[in-house]
């Protein structure tokens, strides 16, 4: 039997060597926060749709909020009730209410309006909504316009914003989404009743 | 667990196994002709040192028995021919062919052909070579990787493809890039390996489950792209490529050089470089939007060799950046809902360079030390060590400005270390004993603005391994092993409430293989093969919590899942029949794996974005099984045809349904013409080849947004070529995919939701290289 040379010795204490660097890792300082949490943001939390009459006597508002983001809680969504034959302004807001002071996201979206355009559908009640405000190009973003109510009526308002919509497709800078593509930012739908 | 490594260590009877054993390596093989590769009957092979000479048969074969581990010089010598000097190295019996030619002495390279490799007994393993991996140049390692029957390719669009094997994918099948386990976020379907595929001249994979060697993940497989051995001789050698691309309208290139410093004895170095840049892909109807790719890369060894032993060092970095398809950005399920229905991408714009957001930034290190002491003639310890960063950026597109902002931003760092100890057991048992340990640690760099998809986490793992091969005679081998590996996982995440907690999980999982390779005939092979293997979850699979961007989903992870654990068998059969004119190959597996994760659709959560698809990951008992198929039958000395099938089947047990993205049965039919020689040029080749994939009718349920698409049948052509000059060697080659431009989605792609695959395309590639002793 062949004694181990002083370089097999060697060759064996690199690797014990290897190990015991491992082991000093494995009892490492557990790991410490290095960051704050992150605050999302880009989160909307709130669209709020105010309805105010031509005489500012009434004001009607449809919120959606989700306070948590994405997943978590489920969203809170309320509407008033419309007053039959009434003409209002129509103002969209939205926020991020999860962070003090309140974000306002409705400067950044209307200043970003050429890439992007808000959709009103109603099925069901008796409401006009038109476009009232114009981007840089002179086609119309959404953020503000005006609601004709009718007759006594029940049914919903979706409203979506788009970002990126092809804004010369037939039909989209009339209110039309079914050309528009681009992704969607914003997609809420209110129940809504006129009486 | 490492005490009792060092303890195994100490107490081991080292010094037993180190006892002078025997003689009995083996060199054989076949005297040649370089030029028509006819044998040279009764060619006389010599070994200078030991004045021992044998001569081959009437086809050229020799075998030369007894032979002592250490470094010999061959002497071959036949009639007519000048004979030819041959240093070899020889540390296990070797099958060398050797070559001579007529005209002028020259030392020859040799290519050593290792028919049967001694480890990974019993399992089916394909290699590709340089030729092979120029015939998909300046495409992606998938995509190299896909004309093997039995594994495809998960693509999310044209530039992000991963490779499947027997329908596992992602960090169920294992990279190793110059023998180090790569650890790129493997856990994401859109994030592609980060290595460039032509770093190296042959990738091997293994198709079975080989997790005693390397450890947890090797359930479906693993491919290897082997390490370039460092010339220890010789003078200065180089090569340079280049491919161009049509669709994509772009190419790439890469170069090599290597060397030896004569000053130093068995010192060798190479460094090695390349990159690649395409615009936008082509479908065959509209242009593919934002999906442009850029890479480069480069790589440096050097490396000293003696008998006694050696050392190397390795370093490569590779950066990619490419976009992701701009139309698969979508807002909620209404998008997606459009964009299945309108059947084109929503967003199409002229064909460009130009890469926007989303996108995706990657760049991988690599550092390698490695080395190697032979301790006795037949025992050696094998220790390497590596460290690899990997920083991935991904942008998407934001409101506000934010857009120049990554919204992933992970920096993952990973330490491995390597002990491995081969050695004898009396006369023909050999093997391997080994330790493995792991360290690594994510980290989000803050500054994206948005919560993190996946925590911070720190990952320890140490594994020991033992791997035993016993030859009985000329045609009957077994292998067994086993290993023991404990993981501990340490998370730290804010959670929903913005309270800092910090999870811990500790996984335990032993693995065992075994395997047996049977020669019948010498024109018939036969290798069995069963084995466990395991894969504890991964971060995302036990704390993802929201909003997929990619896939429009809620993704929630489940904290208490446990590990994975597969067990494979596997029986392959290879023949070379009818006088070599007909060889073909089988391979048939059964896999059942336990607590097999996914993620599976839970209902709709609305969100301010409307309504999104929440998906959990659960786990479940799967059961996947398949074949794969080869066979070439040359009727005419130019002539032959070919054909390769693969068909995997995945059944979920315990909900008694198929199982989710396993790959379409898939078959490829080449007619090809070869000539050795013509026109001064070698090596030369045709083929047109017919890719034929079928719809997948095995699906669960409702669990996709849309059907299957249906089967698609695609056309290829190629041809290349290779001219000696002297020295150098020029190598041409030219290759058409989809050449009807045929418009169709594979169910595997993702983006097939969005959008068609890539249309035709037409690829050359140009090799030269200067210096070699060519054959």
């Amino acid at each position: 039997m062949r004694t181990t040379t002083f370089l097999e010795r060697g060759a064996i204490l690199l690797f014990c060597v290897m190990f015991i660097t491992s082991c000093k890792k494995d009892e490492d300082d557990p790991v410490t926060p290095t960051a704050p949490p992150v605050n999302e943001e880009e989160l909307i939390t709130t669209v709020r749709i105010t309805f105010n009459t031509l005489s500012d006597a009434e004001y009607k508002y449809f919120v959606f909020t989700d306070l948590d983001g994405d997943g978590g809680n489920a969203p809170v969504i309320t509407a008033d009730t419309l007053s039959e034959d009434s003409i209002y302004n129509m103002n969209i807001e939205v926020l991020n209410e999860s962070v003090s002071p309140i974000e306002e996201i409705t400067q950044e979206i209307v200043a970003e309006g050429v890439d992007h355009q808000f959709f009103y559908q109603v099925t069901g009640a008796n409401l006009l909504l038109a476009y009232g405000d114009a981007d840089a190009n002179a086609m119309p973003i959404g953020q503000s316009g005006s609601c004709i109510a009718g007759g006594p009526s029940t049914g919903t308002l979706k409203l979506t914003l788009r970002h990126m919509p092809d804004k010369n497709a037939a039909g989209v800078s009339a209110g039309d989404i079914a050309n528009a593509g681009g992704d969607t930012d914003i997609e809420v739908t209110f129940p809504a009743v006129v009486q | 667990m490492f005490r009792s490594v060092l303890l195994f260590l100490f107490l081991f009877p080292w010094p037993l196994l180190a006892q002078p054993l025997g003689c009995e390596l083996v060199l054989s093989g076949r005297v040649s002709d370089e030029h028509d590769r006819s044998g040279l009957g009764f060619a006389e092979v010599r070994i200078l040192e030991l004045a021992r000479s044998v001569q081959a048969d009437e086809q050229g074969v020799y075998r030369i028995e007894g032979l002592c581990e250490g470094s010999y010089t061959l002497q071959v010598a036949h009639l007519g021919c000048d004979p030819v000097i041959v240093k070899i190295q020889l540390s296990r019996s070797t099958e060398k062919d050797l070559f001579l030619e007529h005209h002028e002495s020259e030392l020859k390279d040799l290519e050593v052909i290792r028919k049967r490799p001694d480890e990974n007994v019993g399992l089916s393993r394909t290699e590709l070579d340089k030729a092979a991996l120029e015939s998909s140049a300046g495409r992606t390692l998938a995509e190299a990787l896909s004309s093997i029957p039995g594994v495809n390719m998960l693509s999310s669009g044209p530039t992000i493809n991963k490779p499947v094997i027997h329908g596992l994918y992602g960090n169920r099948i294992l990279t190793l890039n110059q023998g180090i386990r790569q650890e790129d976020q493997q856990w994401g379907t859109e994030h592609a390996p980060n290595l460039d595929p032509f770093s190296s001249d042959r990738i091997t994979v293994l198709k079975g489950a080989a997790s005693v060697q390397y450890g947890a993940d090797a359930m479906g497989g693993v491919v290897i792209t082997e390490p370039v051995e460092l010339p220890r001789e010789g003078g200065l050698r180089g090569e340079l490529r280049g491919v161009g691309l049509l669709n994509g309208r772009g190419g790439g290139g890469n170069g090599s050089l290597q060397g030896t410093i004569p000053s130093v004895r068995g010192l060798g170095w190479r460094v090695q470089g390349g990159g690649r840049y395409l615009g936008d892909a082509e479908a065959p109807n509209y242009v593919l939007s934002n999906t442009g790719v850029r890479e480069s890369g480069g790589s440096a060894a050097l490396g000293w060799h003696r008998f006694r032993g050696g050392v190397d060092i390795f370093y490569s970095y590779f950066a990619r950046e490419l976009g992701i398809l701009r139309a698969s950005h979508i807002g909620n399920l209404t998008d997606l809902q459009n964009a299945i229905e309108s059947g084109e991408p929503w967003y199409q714009e002229p064909f460009t360079y130009a890469i926007e957001a989303p996108r995706q930034s990657v760049q991988h290190h690599l550092l390698k030390v490695g080395s190697t002491y032979r301790l006795t003639d037949r025992n050696e310890l094998v220790l390497t060590y590596g460290y690899q960063a990997d920083d991935r950026q991904e942008f998407d597109i934001r409101r506000g400005g934010r857009t120049e902002r990554p919204a992933i931003d992970l920096w993952l760092a990973t330490h491995t270390g390597d002990a491995v100890f081969k050695h004898f057991i009396g006369k023909h048992l050999h093997g391997k004993v080994g330790a493995n340990g792991v360290f690594q640690r994510n980290t989000n760099i803050p500054g994206t603005g948005i919560r993190p998809l996946i925590p911070d986490f720190e990952k320890v793992s140490g594994g020991v391994f033992v791997l035993e091969h016993l030859p009985l005679g000329e045609r009957l081998e077994f292998e067994a092993g086993a290993r023991l590996e404990a993981s501990r996982l340490q998370v730290s995440k804010y959670d929903l409430n913005d309270v800092y907690i910090m999870p811990e999980h500790e996984f335990v999982n032993h693995a065992f293989s075994f395997g047996v390779n049977r020669t019948l005939a010498d024109s018939t092979h036969f290798r069995a093969n069963v084995s466990s293997a395991f894969r504890p979850p991964q971060v995302s699979e036990l704390y993802s919590e929201g909003l997929h961007h990619g896939s429009a989903a809620i993704e929630i992870g489940d904290p208490t899942l446990g590990s994975e654990r597969s067990l494979k068998a596997s029986v392959d059969v290879e023949g070379r029949w009818l006088n070599k004119r007909l060889s073909w190959g089988g391979t048939v597996y059964l896999d059942r794996i336990a607590n097999y994760i996914y993620l599976r659709p839970q209902g709709y959560q609305l969100t301010i974005r409307g309504a999104f698809p929440e998906f959990a990951y659960v786990s479940t008992d799967a059961l996947l099984w398949g074949l794969d198929l080869s066979g070439e039958f040359a009727f005419s000395a130019r002539w032959s045809l070919r054909s390769r099938w693969s068909f995997v089947r995945g059944r979920d047990q315990v909900r008694d349904e198929w199982l989710f993205q396993m790959p379409a049965d898939r078959g490829e039919n080449s007619l090809i013409w070869r000539n050795k020689e013509a026109g001064g040029w070698r090596a030369i080749e045709a083929s047109c080849t017919s890719t034929l994939v079928l719809e997948q009718t095995r699906y669960p349920v409702g669990l996709d947004f849309t059907e299957p698409p249906p089967g698609y049948h695609l056309l290829g052509l190629s041809c290349s070529a290779t001219k000696p000059l002297g020295k150098n060697e020029l190598r041409l080659g030219v290759q058409g995919n989809n050449l009807l431009n045929l418009a169709y989605r594979d169910y595997l792609d993702r983006f097939r939701y969005y959008t068609d695959a890539r249309g035709s395309d037409v690829s050359v590639v140009i090799r030269y290289s200067w210096g070699a002793e060519h054959h």
